[in-house]
């Protein structure tokens, strides 16, 4: 499928799967090196950007993301913003104020998020690179779902200068392609430091060197609680890892069942607090009631157009940290970040990656996740926080398909700043891995 | 975790509630922070970082210069004069 061809269908794909909130209206690539599309809550200059909340219906920012303009200076072109869960708040991008993106395999199941749209561009598209942003899972749980590679670098590798903010010691962007080849080349364009990040300024050189992966820890806790048939899938990849001499140990990190609730009490918090400027005055939705006092007009806009999650997690994060809960949940939840953090060293001081399935189940059908309570769909993430709360890097691979013919991806976790690892790894699988593309018709 | 409580805290982060949202979100959020008592028996190591790896404070020259157009930053914004219309202060 050429450029030319995927400007000229880009519509057409879009009626299908829903994964693009805007898209270009160009119908040719022009000279363009290569096309990509960006999960919508990085900035873009020449396209409205809503990070899939109503409140900023109308935003049109006045500069590029700084991932963004690496791209286009290296000859990309942007072709679309991708649905997403209400600035991130999701595992399957059912929580968007617009479209829900659908499964490339089946359209009647989720994407997987927060970058759903982003996975589901990779994998509809030929030869399509995505940008997502990942906080608790959202580059590698829709990866896993869409049968795609997904990268979600260390903390810091990649500025986060114009993107819409969920929480800030936790976002990262990353990579998200149908080859693994991509993420080395794509990830090289965006990393580096930025003045106007602080926390990109202390990172070490980007390291892009074929370093081949000798050994990995699998986590007992990361084998608990899978679907039977990811259990299967899981079994049969690692002797396929084993078979391209990788040595495969298990191991126990009692930590990380702590992660998930000391995510939820940072993420919500630091969520609350940078949700707090949108209130219906320079962005988005500004045609409240001006006679009103501006607590009731503030009270007025938010109310109208966040969504349900949005409320809920805004609701959360403001009651942990309020006093006296506060200092109880939310002083305890930076410790066990940094438990978890001491646990993936130690692992990995033996081992070059910490591996387990990325999510516990495949792509959900919209049905089913109707029916999941708040909590239910919290917990999914659980094989995916732990890495997002210690600010390593991370990388999904397809791994193999359900009786259904649902992807399934498996996560590498390596020590900070080690990317290089996780790229061979994956251009290693890569090579004897027999993908299955969504069959597509338009 | 009680209907008042959310009330209170809804109030602070200036959403309004219906009564069902706040009878549903009483529920959610009273599940959710039953769950976070596991935080309890964590583990400790007396380490409490604001971000995974170490930050320094890195500050760029203080060089004057225009990034953004005044006039481009407040096209979408509801102005007059130049000033951000915004609600009455009392």
């Amino acid at each position: 499928m050429s450029m030319d061809s995927v400007m000229k269908d880009l519509k057409a794909i879009n009626a299908k799967y829903q994964m693009f909130h805007t898209m270009s209206d160009d119908i040719s690539a022009g000279d363009a090196k290569f096309l990509f599309s960006a999960k919508d809550n990085l900035t873009s200059k020449d396209m409205e950007t809503c990070a899939g909340s109503r409140i900023l219906e109308g935003y049109h920012p006045v500069f590029d993301a700084t991932c963004i303009s690496k791209l286009r200076e290296a000859g990309g072109k942007l072709v679309g913003k991708t649905n997403m869960d209400e600035f991130g708040f999701g595992t399957f991008s059912t929580n968007s104020g617009f479209e829900v993106p659908r499964n490339p395999y089946d359209l009647n199941r989720a994407c997987g998020g927060s970058s759903g749209g982003s996975a589901c561009a990779a994998s509809v598209i030929e030869d399509h690179m995505s940008l997502g942003v990942s906080t608790g899972g959202s580059i590698c749980c829709p990866a896993s779902f869409c049968g795609v590679y997904g990268i979600a670098p260390t903390y810091g590798r990649v500025s986060r200068y114009g993107l819409i903010d969920y929480g800030n010691s936790l976002d990262k962007i990353g990579v998200i392609s149908q080859k693994a080849t991509d993420l080395k080349k794509y990830m090289e364009m965006i990393a580096g430091k930025d003045e106007k990040d602080p926390t990109s300024m202390v990172q070490p050189d980007f390291k892009t060197a074929y370093r081949k992966m000798r050994s990995v820890a699998i986590p007992k806790e990361g084998i608990e609680g899978l679907s039977k048939e990811v259990e299967a899938v899981f079994k049969d990849a690692v002797e396929q890892l084993k078979s391209m001499g990788v040595d495969v140990d298990y191991v126990d990190m009692p930590s990380l069942k702590y992660a998930m609730p000391a995510y939820y009490v940072l993420a919500t918090s630091e969520a609350s607090t940078n949700l707090a400027r949108y209130v219906g005055m320079r962005y988005g939705h500004q045609e409240g009631d001006h006679s009103l006092k501006f607590d009731d007009y503030f009270t007025e806009v938010r109310s109208k157009y966040f969504g349900d999650e949005a409320k809920r997690r805004i609701l959360l994060g403001t009651y942990a940290r309020m006093a006296g809960f506060g200092g109880r949940h939310y002083a305890k939840a930076r410790e066990v970040r940094q438990v978890v953090i001491n646990d993936y060293k130690r692992v990995l001081e033996t081992h070059d990656a910490v591996l387990a399935p990325t999510m516990p189940f495949t792509a959900p059908r919209f049905d089913d996740i109707s029916k999941m309570s708040a909590l239910e769909s919290y917990k999914a993430d659980y094989l995916t926080v732990p890495a997002n709360i210690a600010g390593t890097p991370h990388l999904s691979v397809p791994c193999g398909y359900d009786s259904n013919g649902m992807p399934v991806g498996m996560q590498f976790v390596a020590d900070h700043w080690n990317e290089d690892v996780l790229f061979s790894v994956a251009e290693d699988w890569e090579k004897q891995f027999d993908l299955r593309r969504p069959e597509m018709s338009i | 975790m009680d209907v008042k409580t959310v009330r209170d805290v809804a109030k602070f982060a200036h959403i309004a509630l219906t009564d069902e949202e706040a009878e549903r979100y009483c529920k959610d959020l009273g599940d959710i922070l039953s769950y976070f008592e596991l935080l309890n028996e964590a583990p400790e190591c007396g380490e409490r970082g604001v971000n995974p790896i170490l930050v320094e404070d890195i500050v760029r020259d203080d060089v004057p210069k225009v990034e953004f157009d005044a006039d481009e930053l407040l096209r979408d914004m509801d102005t007059y004069d130049r000033y951000v219309r915004g609600p009455r202060l009392s």
